[in-house]
């Protein structure tokens, strides 16, 4: 009995050493690439080009950033896609969120005609837009200009946040509103001082959302910024790895520079992302 | 300087949003207000089509009034329709908090939609875009453009029909490989092991790594020279000179195999978010079903086949459907990886190739015409699958 026991317990540590290891295996691969970026942002200067494999690379320095920060406009293609990002997503939560409370309280004629609207807006590829939204900027005079991003931008994350604030609206009961209204608030007043209050969980999602999307934007800015002034990082990073492989260096810094706040947001609000997005597809 | 600038540049336009919004809320409020009265309908349909037309012309969006009356002529007829039949100034506060994002929509989505319908039937390229920024006039082309997306090339050698062979075995390979890939992983973490947390938040990186990071990066990995593969090659060739015998060396990545490295790095890129969605399944699996399963002596092949596989169903069915549009409307790996001038077009799936014939090539109306049909295609796909999920549901 005891010999049996002993035999299981064994199968049971090797079983588990083994998931360890594959797991483990698969954490290399997913990580691997961003500890290069890493380790190549820190080469010395004299060193970028170089077959070297270690992590942490003999004669570490901080080169790479001193040159990316003097040396590029790195810093103003982050204000620029700061300011571009946070612009459109206050539009796009803003609209949201009271077309949302429209979806989610009152019942009126052609209600489930604009949420299939909502939605049909969906399946049109995001690629396919990109060629109407430049000729229109182009016409309207806002080429290389913020105006033309945020424009580009502002309803592109509409449909999506719209339904996850309804469905987080769909979640308050209606009483509370109801005793609101009782006590002579409007109910532009209930939605103001009651509902947003208690959404702010789903806000904050539909605004990081609306965030993350126009912050790691590439191809609308590709066509629509042409001077290196006006970049947003995506495009200044492109230019960085593409040119020569001496900038490299330059690149990694770069990179680790935007990665980092990126991951810190996303790690934080993934779980809700995740529901949001299946949530939609599921109704879908 | 530069930076209180563009600070004022984007105030400035906040402005001129919250007035349109304003705007619009005032139009429609009037609407509320007034619509039974007698004389409304005939002042709104005289008044606001002139107030907008002189809006237009002192903005100078547009030269000729006639135009932009016309329009708002027969907008607000439709709307006055609406407003005496249908909603006879009932939810007054729904439509009004409706309206900011649904005009936004319509300008920004469905307006765009409409006019590239309108490019592809007329004649947009290199040479005749100025005449249509200044008059905005363009030499119509009828079907033209439809006849030259199937005959010629929308680059500069590949045709229609091998972007769409590539475009579905691109999906299929990288759906594949995200749930083959996402669903060993699920299983793997789902057992009762330590560090299961910092596993899985390690392991979601690539997903949550900016995208643009996240493949230039990996194309720097796939460097003939300097690129982390071909290093591993180079050193496992000179360690074991019988696999340099099989010929294991550096490879061209970039230049010769450009649609395996696209592939490759799609699948890193992809298996996270599946991962994280079927994991999300498995852990709502109640564990009464494998304790009953393992009382009945069933293996663990079995229990897979039998309990896991049906239960994920209705999480996995939706993240695929969403896994598979995103991979054929995946511009960006391919882009990143091969955009560069002097890019190899042997990786371009349909949707890449319609930015490049756009961007690159600059045939604007071609590429209109180009993405209609990619549309077209698309649309009756979903609504042919819509029809089976729904028939599949009434048979349960």
């Amino acid at each position: 009995m005891n010999k049996e026991a002993a035999v299981y317990r064994r199968k049971k540590i090797v079983k588990y050493l083994l998931i360890h290891l594959a797991i483990i295996a698969f954490v290399v691969v997913c990580v691997y690439p961003l500890l290069r970026i890493l380790s190549v942002s820190m080469r010395p200067g004299d060193k970028l080009i170089s077959t070297d494999l270690s992590l942490i690379p003999a004669g570490a320095a901080f080169d790479a950033y001193v040159r990316l920060l003097k040396e590029t406009l790195f810093l103003r293609w982050l204000w620029n896609s700061l300011l571009i990002t946070v612009a459109t997503s206050f539009i796009g939560v803003s609209l949201a969120s009271t077309a949302a409370y429209a979806f989610s309280r009152f019942r009126f004629a052609g209600k489930k005609g604009g949420l299939i609207l909502l939605l049909s807006t969906q399946m049109i590829p995001a690629g396919m837009l990109i060629l109407p939204l430049f000729l229109m900027i182009m016409k309207l005079g806002l080429m290389n200009t913020y105006l033309g991003m945020i424009i580009a931008y502002s309803v592109s994350s509409l449909p999506f946040s719209i339904w996850i604030l309804k469905g987080y609206y769909d979640t308050i009961p209606r009483s509370l509103e109801e005793a609101a209204l009782v006590d002579g608030t409007s109910q532009v007043g209930a939605f103001w001082r009651i509902i947003l209050p208690l959404s702010t969980p789903a806000l904050s999602i539909a605004f990081l959302f609306n965030f993350t999307t126009a912050w790691n934007e590439y191809l609308v800015a590709r066509v629509v910024l042409f001077s290196s002034k006006q970049y947003t990082w995506t495009l200044g990073l492109f230019e960085l790895q593409g040119q020569y492989i001496t900038q490299w260096g330059m690149f990694a810094a770069g990179s680790m520079l935007v990665t980092i706040p990126v991951l810190i947001v996303f790690l934080y609000s993934s779980k809700w992302l995740i529901s949001g997005l299946t949530l939609g597809s599921v109704k879908g | 300087m530069d930076i209180i600038y563009s600070i004022y540049e984007v105030l400035w336009f906040a402005l001129i949003v919250l007035m349109g919004i304003a705007l619009i809320e005032g139009y429609f409020y009037y609407h509320f207000k007034f619509y039974a009265r007698r004389w409304f309908f005939p002042a709104a349909l005289v008044g606001f089509p002139l107030a907008a037309a002189a809006l237009c012309r002192a903005l100078g969006l547009a030269a000729d009034p006639v135009k932009p009356f016309l329009w708002f002529l027969g907008s607000e007829a439709l709307i006055t329709l609406f407003f005496r039949h249908i909603v006879k100034g009932r939810n007054k506060l729904a439509y009004l908090l409706l309206a900011p994002a649904f005009i936004g929509l319509a300008l920004l989505l469905v307006y765009p939609f409409i006019f590239e319908i309108y490019l592809s039937f007329h004649d947009l390229k290199l040479t005749t875009i100025m005449q249509w920024k200044n008059t905005g006039s363009l030499p119509f082309a009828g079907i033209r453009q439809y006849v030259n997306v199937f005959t010629t090339s929308p680059l500069s050698e590949v045709t229609f029909w091998a972007l769409l062979g590539r475009t579905l075995w691109w999906t299929f390979i990288n759906v594949f490989f995200h749930v083959a890939g996402g669903f060993t992983l699920a299983l793997l973490l789902n057992n009762n092991i330590r560090f299961k947390g910092f596993y899985r938040t390690l392991l979601v990186i690539p997903w949550a790594m900016p995208q643009v990071v996240a493949v230039l990066a990996m194309r720097g990995e796939f460097h003939s020279q300097y690129g982390f593969i071909n290093i591993m090659l180079v050193k496992l060739a000179a360690a074991y000179p019988i696999l340099a015998g099989l010929g294991v060396g550096p490879v061209q990545w970039l230049s010769n195999y450009p649609l395996t490295t696209c592939t490759l790095i799609n699948i890193w890129l992809g298996i996270p978010f599946m991962m994280v969605v079927i994991l999300g399944g498995l852990q709502s699996i109640s564990s009464s079903y494998y304790d009953a399963a393992d009382i009945d002596g069933a293996s663990y092949l079995q229990k897979l086949r039998y309990i896991t596989i049906p239960l994920i169903r209705p999480v996995l069915m939706p993240a695929v459907t969403l896994g598979t549009v995103w991979t054929f409307n995946n511009i960006n790996v391919i882009y990143l990886v091969t955009g560069q001038s002097g890019g190899t077009e042997r990786a371009d799936i349909l949707v890449s190739a319609l930015y490049k014939a756009a961007f690159t090539y600059n045939r604007y109306s071609y590429s209109a015409a180009f993405a209609i049909v990619i549309f077209a295609m698309l649309f009756f796909i979903s609504v042919f699958y819509l029809k089976s999920f729904d028939a599949a549901k009434e048979e349960r």
